[in-house]
């Protein structure tokens, strides 16, 4: 089986081939804004070094978030027009699972975060398993000092992942049970890994049916005054 | 009719367009408009239109295809907007139609959504070809373009502050008309005199360049005052008022472009284009002058797939092969410039 993983929900993006889950080809960027100028070249780029044709794809992956949604969808809509070209089905991922998946712990709660921007961060609780992770809680969006809040009465150890960096420190201080770790972004390469799990269950999904996980809705940033002449004249 | 297959895309607004083309004849063109969801706002809400983009744009893509009773394998090329637009909204489409291509392995073409205004009415007309003067006003752009060659355009004038389309939104909100305003106070005109109320025509002394704030502050003090005085007219009568100023300053500057340049044809593009006053008034001023008019049906003179694709024809018949995968969107992206 082979597999294309495109992931764009932080400003780390990376795409990525693989046979299963073993890695092929992979190429990654950092740029807050370079998405779409990256994306194809570097999947044309890994496909030639293999010298895969767009139609050798069997299973398009691709991480649908949270993170910005500008990133988020140039992502998505390249994933789905591959997909729609070639008629390759599709297998979808969170980007906290993502993240979660490379925390490195054998017992601490896991705590993925990823930027939302403007003070916002998107967290999920995970719990370590041989071999894995699973789910332990709901995604939220968070401020940092409700995140903080958040880990205080939860009075267990916890792993905070993903991008915890851009948090006030002041958030992160006095927190005794938590530790603060690696990774900080989410990668294709871990995306080709739960992908080929997942498709190996079955667990695909049509290139319509792929939606972005927003968790906020969306900003309206429209204000003209008001109309000082509304009602002026009768209906 | 024959030549290449293009699918065009465009998303560069609030309207999610996918079209086929073959040569300049279009095989099919799908919408999904937002003007519902932006309704409540009384605008374009950005993210609010690259939310709807993103949904859209796989069905549509397939829908288009399959009015057009072709399979994606037969395409020739990939058209999608590259700017000018809302960022967001710019990226979905964009990023699609470079991943298409690619993954069918044609070359892909990012077009400039001003000249895809511009190429519109050859999709319409045979006889439209340059040199020729267009006047292009839409929510978002109020341009006179003098169009030399295809790919050689000069910008000869525009809007100095609002777009035509944005001063019919603001006044039509403000008169309690809804949104989209273009339509509403087309719609309410119908039954006024457009001579009922004198609103200014500003920037006289520029031939090719208009000006529409000074109009909705007229607007707006005028209202006011008049309701103050109980003198208020015949709601009708100002929405044709309105309508008839800024119908006079585009019909008079786009002529007067027409006589500087000495051209024999003028077009038309963009979403004011649909204003059926308009259409009126320059009918009878380019008969009035003996010059070829070639504003297509509403449909293309709105925001559409088949423009774009359009573009990427005569660049295919002029031998181009495409552009750079590295591509990216250019949302301030100017004609001419």
């Amino acid at each position: 089986m082979k597999l294309l993983a495109i992931e764009t929900a932080t400003p780390a993006s990376s795409v990525a081939i693989g046979e299963d889950d073993r890695l092929l080809g992979m190429s990654v960027n950092v740029d807050r804004r370079g998405h779409v100028g990256f994306l194809m070249p570097a999947i044309d780029f890994v496909m030639s070094r293999v010298g895969w044709q767009p139609r050798d794809i069997d299973i398009v992956a691709v991480d649908v978030g949270p993170g910005p949604y500008t990133g988020l969808r140039a992502g998505i809509a390249t994933a789905q027009a591959f997909a729609a070209a070639i008629g390759a089905p599709m297998v979808t991922m969170s980007s906290l699972t993502v993240i979660a998946l490379r925390a490195a712990t054998g017992r601490r709660r896991i705590w993925p975060v990823v930027d939302m921007r403007r003070g916002q961060f998107a967290v999920a609780p995970f719990q370590p398993l041989p071999g894995g992770v699973a789910p332990d809680g709901a995604p939220e969006v968070v401020n940092p000092y409700d995140f903080k809040a958040l880990l205080e009465s939860e009075g267990q150890d916890a792993l905070v992942v993903g991008d915890w960096h851009v948090m006030p420190e002041e958030a992160r201080r006095g927190l005794h049970r938590v530790r603060w770790g690696r990774p900080r972004y989410p990668s294709a390469e871990t995306m080709l890994e739960i992908a080929s799990m997942r498709a190996n269950k079955g667990n695909l999904t049509d290139a319509d049916d792929v939606r972005p996980m927003y968790m906020r809705e969306p900003d309206v940033d429209i204000n003209w005054t008001a109309f000082r002449s509304e009602g002026a004249w009768p209906e | 009719m024959s030549g290449p297959l293009v699918l065009g895309i465009e998303t560069s607004c609030d309207e999610t367009g996918v079209a086929v083309l073959e040569g300049m004849s279009v095989r099919s063109s799908v919408l999904a408009s937002q003007v519902e969801m932006h309704e409540r706002f009384g605008g374009v809400v950005p993210e609010v239109a690259a939310r709807a983009h993103v949904e859209a744009i796989r069905p549509l893509a397939h829908q288009a295809l399959t009015n057009a009773g072709i399979h994606p394998d037969q395409l020739d090329a990939v058209a999608v907007t590259r700017g000018p637009g809302l960022v967001g909204a710019l990226m979905v489409g964009f990023a699609f139609g470079k991943s298409l291509a690619y993954s069918l392995g044609v070359p892909v073409f990012g077009i400039d959504h001003m000249e895809g205004h511009l190429m519109a009415p050859r999709l319409s007309f045979d006889e439209y070809e340059p040199p020729a003067v267009v006047i292009l006003a839409s929510g978002g752009h109020s341009q006179i373009v003098h169009v030399k060659g295809w790919g050689d355009y000069e910008v000869l004038g525009g809007t100095i502050d609002d777009a035509a389309g944005e001063a019919f939104d603001k006044l039509a909100r403000f008169m309690g008309l809804g949104y989209p305003g273009g339509p509403a106070i087309d719609r309410d005109s119908t039954e006024g005199d457009p001579t009922a109320v004198d609103f200014p025509r500003a920037l006289k002394d520029r031939p090719f360049d208009f000006s529409f704030s000074g109009l909705k502050t007229s607007v707006v003090t005028y209202l006011e005052k008049a309701k103050d005085e109980g003198t208020l007219p015949e709601r009708a009568d100002v929405s044709a008022s309105i309508q008839e100023a800024i119908v006079d300053v585009l019909v008079e500057k786009t002529f007067n472009a027409v006589e500087a340049t000495g051209v024999e044809r003028v077009g038309g593009g963009g979403g004011v284009l649909a204003n059926r006053r308009l259409r009126e008034r320059f009918a009878e001023e380019a008969d009035r002058r003996g010059v070829g008019l070639f504003i297509p049906e509403t449909s293309l003179c709105t925001d559409n797939g088949a423009m774009i694709a359009g573009v990427a024809v005569d660049r295919l018949n002029a031998g181009h092969e495409g552009d750079d995968l590295r591509g990216d969107v250019d949302p301030g992206l100017r004609l001419g410039a």
